[in-house]
């Protein structure tokens, strides 16, 4: 995901990092920048900045918040129930808020710092408490992440921000209509901090495990979406199923609002995955473009999948397929020619509908709105199949089967079992579930005490 | 029709028969039915041995030649594999919304 362009040379900058008033006696003009590596968040002089590539990562950052405020609450709004339509909404925004909040307070410094003895692992603790991101103007030094030192590196975290977000918030897709709202707030928190954070770092982090065997994640085929996905299903099998599951028709309030969210998170997705270059460059065009072809071309295999099974093209099963074709190209987006995008949007479509209908039926959990079967598989299937098409012409990164698959199952794993650990400390302190009369009135009146108007 | 489809052969055949011998035979059965074809077809050739029915040979070997593929279901295409495997995937109509979303 992250490719180091400007170097800066740290025996010059270090000190200055660790003291602000030595920084001052020695800050070089913009004119004695000399190019060298950071291997730690700190400060470059401001001509360093590339202000193209702020300005896209800044705009790549506004986009992949669009994914979820409004995108997700409106895919995942229009097919709950009309009771709960709240409540789901409201839980993508109060996870937006908590997660936010966490990222400066702890999350971004144990996912985007190398973290000393156990740095393979988890990160250090040099940016939490809201510390860093630092922009001198009297003394003409911005802070950087070593990540990319080309931006500053308050656009960095809030880049990465977007991602934590979206990543938590998909999760509510496996739990809506009957997990308490307080619960859920709590649980995103901890999940944040002992899931998302671990796991971007191994991958995202050079010192991160996974980085150093040379799996390849471009966006977040693994880091967001298997990991939300294995998070989806053990919150599922933990919550049980809705009070009448499989039984009564739970029909979706407003299939046009799923729409409309999935219009925003196919246009959101060119932040997501070409912002992931860090740069405005060729690679972050030719991600754009990939994007697209894999979102068209899993909504067309979707179709095709569900034509053949029930002779009918739904709305639902288009809006499903791009969404499939998009979690597929995440891993691969920087790494992919246009064609291996199109077989990867194929693939992708057809396997994600298999794990929305006859995987989701033997795995017998309700997981309400397919996380697992939609984002869990496709990102299964993005990150293999990096493995097989990815072109080295394109990064210079060789890929490898094998290393592809042990960071999908070592990040399948951890969420897995880490998801289900944190329900269980969450369950210590707060009730996940609500009454059955709850959630038989809906969660917008006993939860919220609103309701949708006429 | 093709002269290598088992029910052409075997309406040859039946009207042969009938004709030649006045055996009645199943066309139906003789050309689905391997051990059904392989007794007509050596009662064909015994006719044609002992009463010098020439013209049944010919077809008592195109049915031979046929029975191997008697029994055998017609074979499918990927597309049709792959349609009986969505299907088969998905629940019917009449449970829209239950159980499932998608």
């Amino acid at each position: 995901m992250h490719q180091n362009r400007y170097f800066v040379r740290r025996s010059l900058f270090l000190p200055a990092f660790l003291c602000p008033a030595l920084a001052a006696a020695q800050a070089p003009t913009p004119e004695t920048v000399i190019k060298v590596t950071l291997d730690a968040p700190g400060l470059v002089a401001a001509s360093a900045i590339q202000g193209a590539d702020t300005a896209w990562l800044m705009v790549s950052t506004a986009l992949v918040l669009l994914m979820t405020l409004p995108g997700i609450a409106l895919f995942y709004g229009g097919m709950v129930r009309r009771q709960n339509v709240i409540n789901t909404m409201a839980s993508v925004v109060g996870i937006a808020a908590v997660v936010s909040v966490l990222w400066f307070a702890l999350a971004y410094s144990l996912a985007f710092t190398p973290g000393g003895a156990l740095g393979g692992f988890i990160g250090g603790v040099g940016r939490m408490g809201f510390s860093g991101m630092e922009v001198l103007g009297a003394t003409g030094q911005v802070a950087v992440s070593h990540i990319a030192q080309h931006v500053p590196e308050s656009v960095f975290a809030m880049f990465q921000l977007t991602f934590a977000i979206i990543t938590c918030a998909l999760v509510v897709g496996a739990l809506v209509e009957r997990m308490h709202f307080g619960a859920l707030l709590l649980f995103a928190g901890l999940w944040l901090l002992l899931v998302y954070a671990p796991i971007a770092h191994w991958v995202w982090e050079p010192g991160g495990w996974l980085a150093q065997l040379g799996a390849l994640d471009f966006a977040g085929g693994a880091v967001v979406h298997i990991n939300a996905g294995a998070a989806a299903l053990v919150c599922a099998y933990a919550l049980g199923p809705r009070t009448g599951y499989g039984r009564e028709p739970f029909v979706p309030f407003n299939l046009g609002l799923t729409m409309a969210g999935t219009g925003l998170l196919w246009v959101g997705w060119f932040g997501f995955n070409a912002g992931s270059a860090l740069a405005a460059d060729g690679r972050a065009g030719l991600a754009l473009l990939v994007t697209h072809v894999a979102a068209a071309s899993g909504a067309i295999a979707w179709m095709a999948a569900e034509w053949l099974a029930r002779k009918r093209a739904s709305l639902l099963g288009l809006c499903s397929g791009v969404v499939a074709g998009l979690v597929a190209i995440t891993p691969a987006a920087g790494f992919v020619t246009p064609r291996g995008a199109l077989a990867i949007g194929l693939a992708a479509g057809v396997a994600c509908y298999w794990g929305a209908t006859a995987l989701k039926r033997r795995l017998g959990a309700d997981d309400s709105l397919d996380v697992f079967g939609v984002h869990g598989v496709g990102g299964l299937v993005g990150a293999l199949l990096t493995g097989v098409l990815a072109d080295p012409a394109i990064s210079g990164a060789q890929a490898s089967v094998l290393t592809q698959l042990i960071a999908c199952v070592a990040v399948l794993a951890y969420s897995l079992v880490m998801t289900a650990v944190v329900l269980w400390i969450t369950s210590r302190f707060a009730t996940l579930r609500v009454r059955e009369g709850d959630e038989r009135a809906g969660l917008d009146a006993s939860l919220h005490q609103e309701q949708l108007g006429h | 029709m093709s002269t290598a489809d088992p029910f052409a052969i075997a309406a040859h055949l039946h009207v042969l028969l009938r004709r030649k011998t006045g055996r009645v035979t199943d066309t139906e059965w003789m050309a689905t039915n391997a051990d059904y074809a392989r007794e007509i077809v050596r009662h064909a050739r015994e006719k044609a041995a002992s009463d010098g029915h020439e013209e049944l040979l010919p077809w008592a070997e195109k049915l031979e030649a046929a029975i191997p593929a008697m029994g055998v279901p017609p074979r499918k295409t990927l597309l049709d594999v792959a349609a009986d495997a969505l299907r088969s995937a998905s629940p019917g109509e009449g449970n829209q919304y239950v159980g499932r979303l998608r």
